[in-house]
């Protein structure tokens, strides 16, 4: 079998999916914060392939973007993470409602 | 220094004093009663050489000494000083008979806990009082007048633990509130009228007639009614007592209370320009108050609530002399008759005279209260002449002068006064003679009680003459009381004022010489004889019908007012409250709220805590967004 584009785009939509359900229903901040990554990853696998069959630059930059974007989150994010945890000692999102009570 | 300067050092420095008391000195009573003290010497010294100096100013029509305060569109309210020999003559009053309550209280108040509250209130109302003095426009005496209200107030309520002395300062500031109402309709009848509140102005300004000639100056009364006490709001005077003794004496009876009659000789000229039928209405409430009065003082048992009727007895003199308005005069000089404004002078005249053996009686009861340990009651009191003699002269000078013993100050203005209610009005005349009959038999009465006699407590027993600080303002005021009559004294500078003093001439002098020397023995001898040194009252023992009456006619006016607030006010009062609670309240402040609250309700709902509702909410609104902008929604 060919790999067209369409099996890119499905492949991305899956990784997409999965990300997107991972935010909506995991509890652990954690992986919330993976799944937000694998959406991006999701969108960059599409770029790169629209780029591959359209034969331009364009999504490759586009690319570089969100992997630097990507990468800065990863730091504030984590950072973020970290000293949630040593402050409360749970990442469970379903605890950390102080902005509730 | 200027003129307008001194003066206007004289106004700031009781301001400063006061300022200085309330923001540093809370905690140091003593060095604020010096500040305090320091202050009134100032203003006594700078009231005397703006008088004495000859400087007059602010008198000449289109040449105002003022500065514009505050500019409405066309309406200006400016500050400015008039000063002429009426001021002048005021001003002086209030700075000597001041300075003298002052050092009094240094002595009187030295024990107090909360001197210094009291000094800076004294301060406070100095300079408020001087306010008035020199003020050249209504507004700017309006200002004022609130400002001596509001110290009044303090200085009522200076025992403020005392439920008495609370309810007295609260009465004393809703009752002034009444008349001030009338005054400042007063003011803006006056305004509209003339187009201006100047008084200089007002003086040459012509064009009202009819009711509006009436109505202004019949207005502006009222804030003397209320100010002066006289019928029928003088309710809050004699309940005004409660205050510390030196205040009774400085603003009870002496200055601020005057500042109605001052205030009415301000605004004569409205009342010249006015139907007669306006002058009849003050002279009546005059003649009505000092009658009144002197009925009621002679049932009191305490000490200073006898002389705060014979406060209101003798306002009611002045006020009755002012309405008995001008008379024709033979000039000595040119042998022409001109016209002068003898009540004016008369009224004035007897202010003066008044304010220094009123301030010497109440500074002289002081004394004697302080000397008998807070004893009020002068039936707990007597013998206290050996105990405290030079308290004892100078409150007989005190009580000879205001019974008008001739050669006393007393004397030459109630007869200025009985000189022209003769003239004038006859009824009025009787009426006066009647009052001072009655003013020398209440007061002889006090007298006798108070200093003749047995001791008859532990507290009189023990009394003793205060300190230098309270004898002294005793011998200065008992001075001027002896001779304050004499218009020698004043070395012609206050002539704007005494020029309008009538004097009797030929048989007209003979008569009033005699009626006055009738009437004052008639009362002194009557009370001499008719009363005992003894712990009960005379009259309540021997006429006891007579006692009920009196007693009773003091206590109806504020019977009724008590009715009337208690049942008319309080059930109108109650209708309002039920429409505001129902209206306002109800539909239309609770409906707006009730609405913002249900939209609060409805997002608060939305705010979970939960980061996966949030998320979800994002993916709503997202879509929602698309939908837009898709165009499908």
């Amino acid at each position: 079998m060919t790999v067209g584009l369409n099996e890119y785009l499905y492949l991305s939509a899956v990784l997409f999916a999965i990300g997107f359900f991972g935010v909506l229903l995991r509890k652990s901040t954690l992986i919330i914060y993976m799944c937000l990554e694998l959406m991006l990853v999701a969108s960059t696998v599409a770029l790169v392939a629209f780029s591959r069959f359209n034969g331009t630059m364009d999504g490759n930059v586009f690319v570089f973007f969100i992997l630097t974007v990507a990468a800065a989150e990863v730091a504030v994010g984590l950072a973020i993470i970290v000293a949630l945890f040593r402050r409360r000692q749970t990442i469970q999102v379903e605890e950390l409602n102080a902005l509730k009570n | 220094m200027s003129v307008q300067f001194i003066a206007l050092l004289t106004l700031l420095t009781p301001l400063a004093s006061a300022t200085l008391i309330a923001l540093f000195l809370r905690k140091q009573g003593t060095l604020a009663s010096l500040v305090s003290t320091l202050a009134a010497a100032v203003v006594a010294a700078g009231a005397l050489t703006l008088a004495f100096g000859g400087g007059r100013f602010g008198e000449q029509l289109g040449a105002p000494v003022d500065m514009e305060w505050m500019r409405l569109g066309d309406f200006t309210i400016s500050l400015g000083f008039l000063y002429n020999d009426l001021a002048a003559l005021m001003l002086s009053i209030v700075g000597v008979v001041g300075l003298c309550v002052h050092i009094f209280s240094l002595g009187y108040m030295h024990d107090d806990s909360a001197k210094a509250r009291y000094f800076g209130g004294l301060s406070i109302f100095m300079f408020s009082m001087i306010g008035i003095v020199l003020a050249d426009n209504l507004f700017m005496i309006f200002i004022f007048w609130e400002l001596v209200g509001f110290s009044s107030w303090l200085l009522i309520n200076h025992y403020c633990l005392k439920q008495s002395a609370a309810d007295a300062s609260k009465k004393a500031f809703i009752v002034n509130r009444v008349g001030d109402f009338g005054f400042l309709l007063g003011i803006i009848l006056c305004y509209y009228t003339f187009d201006t509140v100047n008084l200089v102005e007002i003086a040459h300004a012509s064009g009202a007639g009819g009711v509006v000639a009436v109505a202004i100056p019949l207005l502006l009364f009222c804030g003397a009614v209320g100010k002066s006490a006289q019928l029928p709001l003088q309710v809050w005077l004699p309940d005004a007592m409660e205050g510390p003794t030196p205040v009774s004496a400085l603003i009870h009876a002496a200055t601020m209370v005057a500042a109605g009659i001052f205030m009415l000789c301000r605004i004569e000229p409205l009342f010249a320009h006015a139907p007669a039928i306006a002058l009849n209405v003050v002279m009546w409430i005059g003649t009505g108050t000092a009658l009144y009065a002197a009925l009621c003082a002679i049932t009191q048992s305490d000490i200073k609530k006898v002389l705060a009727y014979s406060t209101l007895s003798q306002l009611g003199y002045m006020v009755a002399a002012f309405g008995l308005g001008s008379i024709e005069h033979l000039d000595a000089e040119s042998h022409t008759l001109i016209i002068i404004s003898a009540g004016v002078g008369a009224a004035m005249f007897h202010l003066t005279t008044h304010a220094f053996f009123k301030a010497l009686m109440f500074l002289g009861s002081g004394s004697v209260i302080h000397g008998c340990h807070h004893e009020q009651d002068i039936f707990k009191m007597g013998g206290l002449s050996k105990k405290m003699p030079l308290t004892f002269i100078t409150f007989t000078i005190g009580v000879l002068a205001i019974i008008g013993m001739p050669g006393l100050a007393g004397f030459f203005s109630k007869d200025a006064i009985l000189y022209l209610a003769m003239e004038n009005n006859t009824p009025v005349f009787i009426i006066l003679s009647i009052t001072a009959v009655l003013t020398a038999f209440y007061m002889v009465r006090m007298w006798k009680l108070v200093f003749l006699g047995g001791t008859r407590s532990e507290d009189a027993d023990h009394a003793h003459e205060g300190g230098a600080s309270m004898t002294l303002p005793l011998l200065v005021l008992g001075v001027l009381s002896l001779i304050g009559g004499y218009e020698a004294i004043y070395g012609g500078h206050f002539n704007g004022v005494f020029d309008q003093v009538a004097h009797p001439h030929g048989s007209a002098h003979t008569t009033i010489l005699i009626t006055s020397l009738a009437v004052m023995l008639t009362g002194a001898l009557g009370a001499l004889f008719f009363y005992k040194s003894g712990p009960a009252d005379s009259l309540q023992q021997r006429v006891p019908g007579a006692f009920g009456l009196l007693n009773g006619l003091k206590s109806t006016p504020d019977a009724v007012y008590g009715y009337y607030v208690a049942k008319i006010q309080q059930r109108f009062a109650l209708v309002l409250n039920f429409l505001d609670q129902i209206l306002i309240g109800g539909v239309i402040v609770r409906g707006v709220s009730g609405v913002v609250g249900l939209f609060g309700l409805a997002a608060r709902a939305l705010h979970t805590g939960n980061i996966h509702v949030y998320v979800y909410w994002f993916l709503a609104g997202a879509v929602i967004l698309w939908a837009l902008a898709a165009g499908t929604l």
